[in-house]
């Protein structure tokens, strides 16, 4: 346990001194807020918003269909680890997996999920 | 390669709704769909007999296994499957719903359930009954126009996420117990320890028997057939009432005793509770209902509870009485439903069947035999269903219950009488229903043939009937 004291105490030290210079800047330091100064900076979109936001229902089927790929590279990783020792047989088990997933994607596609009206 | 052949019957289900979501967009309009899967399922229950002449095999690492019990329930799901498919029609073309997407994904279903039968470890079971499950999820929404039948979709999917996390769960303790999921390795390891010595282990079978009451409906695990039978069409019910109890109780059968049979004290407690419980609520609580597919919801938990009386015996003959019961009742509950079915809108209220024998006499035959078999009056199958497994619970010992059994047997008398006295005795109040399609009279014709068949002669399945 004795090493994992050290690390403690810079942990300690570290939340320390980040607290005490984040709280005498709020204290000590002066104040001229402008609506400019107040947003986050350069931060992407803005982090609170109400939850009536609405989003087209089209990027919902986007996400399904990516996930349709996401599951199929899952897959292929651990397949590419251990290729040579599966051997050919390895190769079709994956051809067919791979082919029953396009299926569900050549249905998708043809039903004109991919249309964006 | 020949572990794959332990498999055929679910790779030409599979292979078939593959070929209909491929071809989907094409063959809305067409009888394609039916067609392709009546074959499928019917080739499939050939292969299925077919594959068991090799024998008795395991394959995949000892995760499947190509047996007696596995092939029985194999031929009743490809049963289940054909006989819902051919009165699927009437209900399809009522509600606009896609033909061979509906079709694909009774193929798939069943897929799952005969993974879930031939599985000799509890991961592919898991796997088998979540294909099922997923699919049936869908099924009971696929009438997407109406809020009743996403209200029961959504209800039912909840429910069956309940209950998968709490079979899952019990698994998981399972392997925690034993260090294995395999059924033989865990009846080996479970040998070593003192019977009823670790609790753990009993949490681990109580929450796999509760996983498992789920799917058959049983009691208090039922809540969710009513509102899903009554939300669904009626061939979506019928495919539920009979595909998933049947393979609930074959897992059930198959885990009490190929892994669990050590504790089989402990599992007949659990399983004659779940037993009594439904054949009471199921029995009481049907009495008040006026919607006939609530009432085929509620019959069906009891039923639930007929079968598994045959399983607390927890011997290879009270498993055989249940497969028993599984296959009559199958018959006899596709075959009221597809009554239920042909006669559309009117079909859904009790009322509905005022006078159904003065306008179609051959019709309410058919049904009066299919209830008379559910109540389990001779001559029918129902009443030697009843009968071995009622036996079976009395040589257990378990006297109580079978009084209890017969008691509501009784009881049930009551509401599935009532519509033979509503068909019977009462004049029409509505127009004539139409002519009924080949296809529903076949299904009508076929379950009603079992359904006698049984009854006249009913140890015509014990050859069939082995138990794992």
């Amino acid at each position: 346990m004795n090493e994992y004291i050290g690390i403690a105490v810079s942990f300690v030290l570290a939340g320390g001194i980040a607290a005490a210079m984040v709280a005498l800047g709020s204290t000590l330091g002066k104040k001229h807020p402008t609506s400019e100064k107040l947003a986050p900076f350069e931060c992407g979109n803005d982090p609170f918003s109400l939850p009536m936001g609405r989003l087209a229902i089209k990027f919902y089927l986007t996400a399904i269909l990516f996930i349709l790929f996401d599951v199929e590279l899952v897959f292929l990783y651990p397949w590419a680890v251990v290729y040579r020792a599966l051997g050919s047989v390895g190769l079709v088990e994956m051809g067919v997996f791979l082919g029953v997933l396009m299926v569900g994607f050549v249905y998708a596609w043809d039903n004109g999920a991919l249309k964006w009206q | 390669m020949s572990d794959l052949a332990l498999l055929v019957p679910e790779l030409i289900l599979a292979g078939m709704a593959l070929a209909l979501i491929l071809a989907a967009r094409r063959i809305q309009e067409t009888p394609v769909a039916v067609v392709g899967t009546v074959l499928a399922a019917m080739a499939a229950a050939l292969a299925a007999g077919w594959v068991l002449s090799w024998g008795d095999k395991t394959g995949f690492g000892g995760m499947i296994t190509l047996d007696g019990y596995s092939q029985f329930f194999k031929v009743l799901i490809a049963a289940t499957l054909a006989l819902t498919a051919l009165f699927s029609a009437r209900s399809l073309e009522g509600d606009q719903v896609p033909r061979a997407e509906y079709h694909a994904l009774l193929l798939l279903s069943s897929t799952g359930m005969m993974l879930a039968v031939s599985s000799h470890d509890l991961l592919p079971l898991y796997l088998g009954l979540e294909l099922m499950t997923l699919c049936s999820y869908i099924l009971v929404g696929i009438r997407v126009e109406r809020p009743a039948s996403n209200e029961a979709a959504i209800k039912y999917f909840l429910l069956g996420s309940f209950a998968s996390a709490v079979l899952i769960y019990g698994i998981s303790l399972t392997y925690g117990v034993t260090g294995t999921t395999d059924f033989a390795a865990i009846a080996s390891a479970l040998s070593k320890h003192g019977t009823g010595s670790n609790l753990l282990l009993l949490v681990a079978i109580g929450l796999v028997a509760g996983g498992l009451a789920f799917k058959i409906a049983a009691v208090p695990l039922h809540a969710w057939a009513p509102d899903a039978y009554q939300g669904a069409s009626a061939p979506v019910a019928a495919f539920l009432a009979a595909g998933s109890k049947a393979v609930g109780l074959a897992a059930m059968g198959r885990v009490c005793l190929a892994a669990y049979g050590s504790e089989a004290r402990f599992l007949s407690v659990v399983l004659a509770g779940l037993a009594g419980l439904s054949i009471v609520v199921g029995s009481i609580i049907a009495l008040s209902q006026t919607d006939m597919k609530r009432l085929l919801a509620y019959s069906s938990i009891a039923h639930a509870g007929y079968a598994l009386l045959g399983l607390v015996a927890g011997t290879g003959e009270g498993a055989s009485a249940t497969m028993t019961y599984a296959f009559f009742y199958v018959f006899m509950t596709l075959g009221t439903f597809g009554v239920v079915a042909a006669l559309g809108e009117r079909g859904e209220k009790l009322d509905g069947y005022r006078g159904l024998a003065e306008q179609r006499p051959g019709i309410a035959l058919l049904m009066l035999l299919f209830l008379m078999s559910l109540t389990g009056i001779p001559p029918t199958a129902g009443f030697a269903a009843k009968f071995v497994v009622i036996l079976s619970a009395v040589r257990a010992g378990y006297m109580a219950l079978a009084v209890l059994a017969v008691a509501c047997s009784v009881v049930s008398a009551f509401f599935y009488m009532r519509v033979a006295v509503l068909m019977y005795m009462n004049g029409p109040q509505e127009a004539a229903p139409a002519r009924f399609p080949a296809a529903v009279f076949a299904v009508l014709a076929v379950s009603a043939l079992v359904t006698l068949i049984g009854g006249l002669s009913p140890g015509s399945l014990a050859r069939w009937a082995v138990s794992p």
